[in-house]
């Protein structure tokens, strides 16, 4: 069975002459590790943009549990309640200068009265390990933690698909490790993890499917053990040259 | 601006509902300006340095730091009318004291130094008010209680954006300008000039791009055209309004008011 399904997708941004997007596809499923891999400019951060409806496709389509995302307010309201998405820069993210406000504006908006919103509030500090933070002005943060607080305002909403968009990208070794910790602990409830990533290593150790993205196509999923011993796959997509 | 940010968030009065830190501050700011007497604007500013000092757990380095900031600022603001110059032909009659420099005439009277006194203190007064509520309350509380006072929400919201991003856009501000220096930006005026320039144009489109990305990450979490979050949860002492009180019957007293 397939949660989201991410089908031919095209899309040229405006005033731009080049597909984004040339016919990519990605299909979903529940409780998996999902890694998207691809040089700068292949399409990874646009494909995941349709995943919650932000980009709607020229052509092509997305479908969550086998229907047709739509694009009205209440079609995107729907799907943002599924599909959760969460990117690399945390401060292009958190709006509140009070990190438990900030981390209550999903749940608000999912129509959930203050105290289930305060729970909510609470457990997804809780997950993300930044319970002791909630008190605290989001200017005052280091990085690590802002990023986090970021996740937790997503994750409050209880998203089935969580889209991560580099999000591990700026962070040290440890603080990305206590990341993938919060992933797996997400995948052991039974989501979904979608997260784009430079990190080779990362994406073969933790993923049990990768997608490599080049010129705004999937051009091939696997799981990682596969696509990264299929040495003429990997010598025709480039990828041998900077494998570690 | 940093660390006024700073003691708001970690004085020992933090969470206490802003409305009794703004009232009594309101209350301070009404009595000063309606008594209109040095002694009260003096009492204010001793109360509220007493209250930042004892009750919000202030350093008393920080409330002398404050209190002398807006003293400076209110000195040279007054001294406008505690003296006046007059061209050496023209020295007013009612003139008590005068000294003179060159051509000019530097006057000022017993009424002049009393005039500027009262404004003085009263402003002093309004300022330590002002001050006490800026060092104890986080704005993040202020916006919760404007929001309580049913501000239009869209006044808020901007309100909220603003002071986040504040420091973001200090922050790229600082490092704009760093790497613009290392590249010798700013070598003389000429080239200053220019950097400082390109900086102005480069800010205002990463502003906007961010913005745009806010936006969208924004939307994400099911943004339907308001910023709506839960409000703080705080402690509502029966002391704040015992204190307020003391404050008000003192302030009276010197005032003139209560005998």
């Amino acid at each position: 069975m397939c949660l989201l399904e991410l089908e031919a997708l095209v899309y040229r941004y405006p005033g731009r002459a080049e597909l984004a997007l040339a016919g990519a596809s990605l299909t979903i499923p529940p409780a998996a590790r999902i890694a998207v891999i691809g040089s700068n400019g292949s399409g990874k951060s646009t494909l995941l943009l349709h995943a919650n409806g932000t980009l709607r496709p020229a052509s092509g389509q997305v479908r969550f549990a086998g229907k047709p995302i739509t694009y009205d307010r209440r079609g995107l309201l729907a799907l943002r309640r599924q599909v959760g998405i969460v990117f690399q820069n945390p401060d292009e993210q958190l709006f509140s200068a009070s990190v438990a406000q900030d981390i209550s504006f999903g749940p608000l908006n999912l129509g959930l009265d203050a105290r289930a919103a305060r729970r909510r509030v609470e457990e997804a500090a809780e997950l993300c390990g930044i319970a002791h933070l909630l008190d605290r002005p989001t200017h005052a943060l280091s990085g690590g933690e802002k990023a986090r607080v970021a996740l937790a305002g997503v994750l409050a909403m209880d998203p089935q698909v969580l889209i991560a968009d580099e999000v591990t990208g700026g962070l040290d070794p440890w603080m990305r490790e206590q990341v993938f910790a919060i992933f797996d602990r997400l995948v052991r409830q039974g989501k979904t993890v979608v997260l784009s990533t430079h990190d080779l290593a990362a994406a073969r150790r933790w993923a049990d499917r990768v997608a490599f993205m080049q010129a705004g196509r999937v051009l091939l999923v696997a799981p990682p053990a596969q696509l990264f011993a299929d040495r003429a796959a990997l010598a025709a997509t480039g990828l041998d040259q900077v494998m570690v | 601006m940093d660390w006024i940010d700073r003691y708001a968030y970690s004085n020992r009065i933090r969470t206490l509902d802003p409305a009794g830190k703004a009232g009594l501050a309101l209350a301070v700011i009404l009595l000063c300006l309606a008594l209109n007497r040095p002694a009260v604007g003096l009492l204010a500013a001793g109360w509220m340095a007493g209250l930042l000092i004892g009750w919000a757990g202030v350093p008393p380095r920080i409330v002398l730091r404050v209190l002398a900031g807006e003293g400076a600022f209110l000195a040279l603001a007054v001294g406008g009318v505690a003296i006046s110059v007059h061209l050496a032909s023209a020295l007013p009659a009612d003139a008590t004291w005068a000294w003179r420099l060159g051509p000019l005439w530097f006057a000022t009277s017993p009424a002049m130094l009393e005039l500027a006194a009262t404004l003085a203190a009263r402003a002093l007064g309004c300022a330590a008010a002002m001050s006490f509520l800026a060092l104890t309350t986080p704005l993040v509380d202020l916006m919760d209680l404007a929001r309580r006072l049913h501000m239009p929400p869209l006044l808020i919201d901007l309100a909220t954006l603003i002071y986040r991003f504040v420091f973001e856009l200090l922050g790229t501000l600082e490092r704009m300008t760093i790497a613009q220096g290392n590249r010798l930006g700013y070598v003389n005026l000429r080239r200053g000039m220019a950097s400082a320039a390109l900086l102005a144009s480069r800010l205002w489109i990463e502003a906007y791009r961010r913005s745009q990305r806010l936006q969208v990450a924004l939307e994400g979490r099911g943004y339907a055209g308001e910023l709506r979050v839960l409000p703080n949860e705080y402690r509502h002492p029966r002391s704040v309004i015992w204190l307020g009180m003391a404050v008000a019957a003192t302030l009276l007293a010197a005032g003139g008011v209560l005998r």
